[in-house]
């Protein structure tokens, strides 16, 4: 298979129209800008649609409409942006509609700045819009695994008719890296909801509207039970070093890369130390974590953020054993020293985890 | 009395012959001809280039999200009338996911001035396809042409009953000066547009494609400010190209047509909230 060097937000857009999504609606956002330029050039080639939209609530909405036609369809934006396609997923999520949404962060909150942040996981993960409902979140930490997992992604939305998110950063989306794309697998998906022209069949409805509490709890239930399905079935997570591991870093994404480097200094060090990928940030893989409440003896999570994704993490070890942490902020990437360090203080010296 | 010295802020980081800088440097003298003191002014600004205006101008600043300077504008022009407001932003925020909010900022007239850089392209990110740029505008977003018409900001604002609008060029100093400075001394709401080239990423609407096209209406024989409906006409028969103050109209503002709005501005109001009116509060509920 051919390889390409690619910067990751061109590799997404790519990966995208390979995955045979034909519709994109999109609005101009550093660090994800590529995305659309790139969809501009390409979508009119393969014969789908492109649009530049007004505003990103215009084109979250943009793609409900497509989304409803039972076609691939994405949409990308960076934080700002994404939090204000809220109202949209929330919508897109209760009528069970199918898209990807990519989310390159910026830092936050308010305007914040274009630095490498990790701070919309809550956003992400917990549901930004309102009401009971759940993103799949994707976190890749390559160029590669941003092409996989957005041909994943809209494989996953199809197959439970749920909106996808894919969660990098600004690092993940401008840097080059060599990638293949592989052959999006061909599925068989059962599009009989979509609205396609009734004539000749029962006619298809989206709509998330219930004035009846009974109606609206059996909705609720419903989707309840949905999520609980893709809790059950698709949790991914990666492991490094783990097979005689006493102490577990959990880390995603970029931060998850310098991890990497801080585990393998460690290990020189004598350390028996390894990592936890989540690479599905939600469901967030709990699975990972029942086979090490017994032996593991201590963990610390490295986030881009004051601390998100250490919640989960300790909600799941569940006192078990002790759950340090080390953050950088605001665009600041931490540095696979300061790991170390916080790690040894941590772990060895008895300071603060 | 303040001095242009005393309204320079941060280091612009606008491109060499950007025409935002004409735009600033036109506020800044406007304010200090008409005596007004920089902690007498607030500049809110949205997002794109023409947002940092509120950081480079030394005055109260507030730098808003994308499309959002009139309302948070409104908010603190009726939170403090003591203080001029000046909203300002582009062509891509205040014409795009602003439209709403500018549309009813017109028709509500709450006395803010609103300067808009109109320079038909997203700058900030290097070059796509905005609200005014023109059909078959080619660019990172339309690489074959825009399919869109572009949107009428002045036709929009005079339908919507707008009480002042002026039209004014970066390249052309003097006047634009003299239009910002007739905007903030109207009172209710006055939209200056001015057309600020990009001389990054727009080669079509350029210093010089301006100074080809542009008439002033003290040029045009007869030309009727306060005639709404003559000025619509004119401005469609020109495509827009027009500069000068282009209609304006005496008309009550919000504050004006408000019942009992207060006289002394709410920020410098006693409200009062001293320990012993939370306790006879309290003692209401024993």
């Amino acid at each position: 298979m051919k390889k390409y060097l690619m910067k990751g937000n061109e590799a997404i857009a790519e990966a995208a129209i390979q995955a045979g999504c034909r519709f994109y609606f999109g609005y101009p956002i550093t660090p994800s800008t590529e995305i659309i330029e790139y969809m501009a050039r390409k979508m009119q080639q393969v014969g789908g649609t492109f649009l530049q939209a007004e505003s990103e609530i215009a084109a979250i909405y943009m793609v409900f409409g497509a989304s409803g036609s039972g076609k691939r369809v994405m949409t990308a934006s960076s934080s700002t942006g994404i939090s204000l396609k809220q109202e949209g997923l929330s919508f897109l999520a209760a009528n069970e509609l199918p898209a990807v949404i990519v989310n390159i962060m910026r830092t936050g909150p308010g305007l914040g700045g274009l630095g490498a942040t990790q701070a919309d996981y809550f956003q992400a993960t917990k549901g930004g819009g309102h009401g009971d409902y759940r993103l799949i979140v994707l976190a890749p930490n390559s160029v590669q695994e941003m092409t996989d997992l957005i041909m994943d992604g809209f494989d996953l939305a199809d197959i439970y008719r749920n909106p996808v998110m894919i969660l990098a950063d600004g690092i993940l989306g401008q840097m080059m890296e060599p990638v293949i794309f592989k052959e999006p697998e061909k599925i068989e998906i059962d599009k009989s909801w979509a609205t396609t022209g009734a004539n000749g069949r029962k006619r298809n409805i989206i709509t998330s509207y219930n004035l009846h509490n009974e109606a609206g709890e059996e909705k609720a239930l419903y989707l309840e039970q949905k999520y609980k399905g893709i809790k059950e079935q698709e949790q991914r997570w990666e492991e490094y070093h783990m097979e005689d591991a006493e102490y577990v870093f959990v880390a995603y994404g970029t931060s998850a890369r310098i991890v990497k480097g801080a585990v393998d200094q460690l290990r020189k060090e004598g350390n028996k130390v390894g990592l936890i990928r989540p690479i599905t940030l939600w469901p967030f893989p709990e699975k990972a974590f029942i086979p090490l409440l017994n032996r593991i003896k201590g963990y610390m999570v490295v986030e881009m953020s004051a601390g998100q994704m250490v919640e989960d993490v300790k909600l799941n070890v569940n006192g078990a054993a002790p759950v340090a942490f080390y953050s950088r902020q605001g665009g600041i990437t931490p540095q696979p020293e300061e790991i170390i360090e916080k790690f040894n203080n941590s772990y060895h010296k008895g300071g603060e985890q | 009395m303040a001095t242009l010295k005393d309204f320079r802020g941060d280091q612009p980081t606008w491109c060499p012959g950007c025409g935002h800088f004409s735009v600033m440097s036109s506020l800044q003298k406007a304010a200090v001809d008409l005596g007004i003191e920089p902690h007498e002014m607030g500049v809110i600004s949205g997002i794109g280039c023409s947002g940092k205006i509120s950081e480079y101008t030394r005055a109260y600043g507030f730098h808003t999200l994308h499309g959002r300077a009139l309302p948070v504008a409104q908010g603190a022009a009726l939170g403090n009338k003591d203080v001029k407001i000046i909203a300002s932003g582009g062509d891509g925020d205040g014409y795009g996911i602003g439209i709403g909010h500018f549309i009813h900022a017109v028709r509500r007239n709450i006395d803010i001035t609103y300067l808009v850089m109109d320079n038909h392209i997203y700058g900030l990110t290097k070059g796509q396809t905005s609200p005014t740029s023109s059909q078959g505008f080619i660019s990172k977003t339309s690489p074959k042409g825009s399919s869109e018409q572009p949107i009428q900001p002045l036709e929009t604002a005079l339908v919507n009953g707008i009480s002042f609008l002026a039209q004014g060029f970066s390249g052309n100093i003097k006047q634009l000066n003299e239009l910002v400075k007739a905007a903030i001394q109207h009172k209710g709401f006055a939209l200056v547009n001015v057309f600020s080239p990009c001389v990054t990423f727009n080669k079509v609407n350029t210093y010089d494609f301006y100074k080809e096209n542009l008439i002033d209406i003290g040029a045009i024989e007869g030309y009727d400010v306060n005639n709404r409906g003559k000025v619509i006409e004119k401005i469609r028969e020109t495509n827009g190209l027009l500069t000068g103050i282009l209609y304006q109209e005496e008309k009550a503002t919000f504050e004006e047509l408000t019942p009992e709005f207060p006289e002394a501005s709410i920020a410098k109001q006693n409200l009062h909230l001293d320990v012993n009116v939370l306790k006879a509060i309290e003692k209401q509920f024993q």
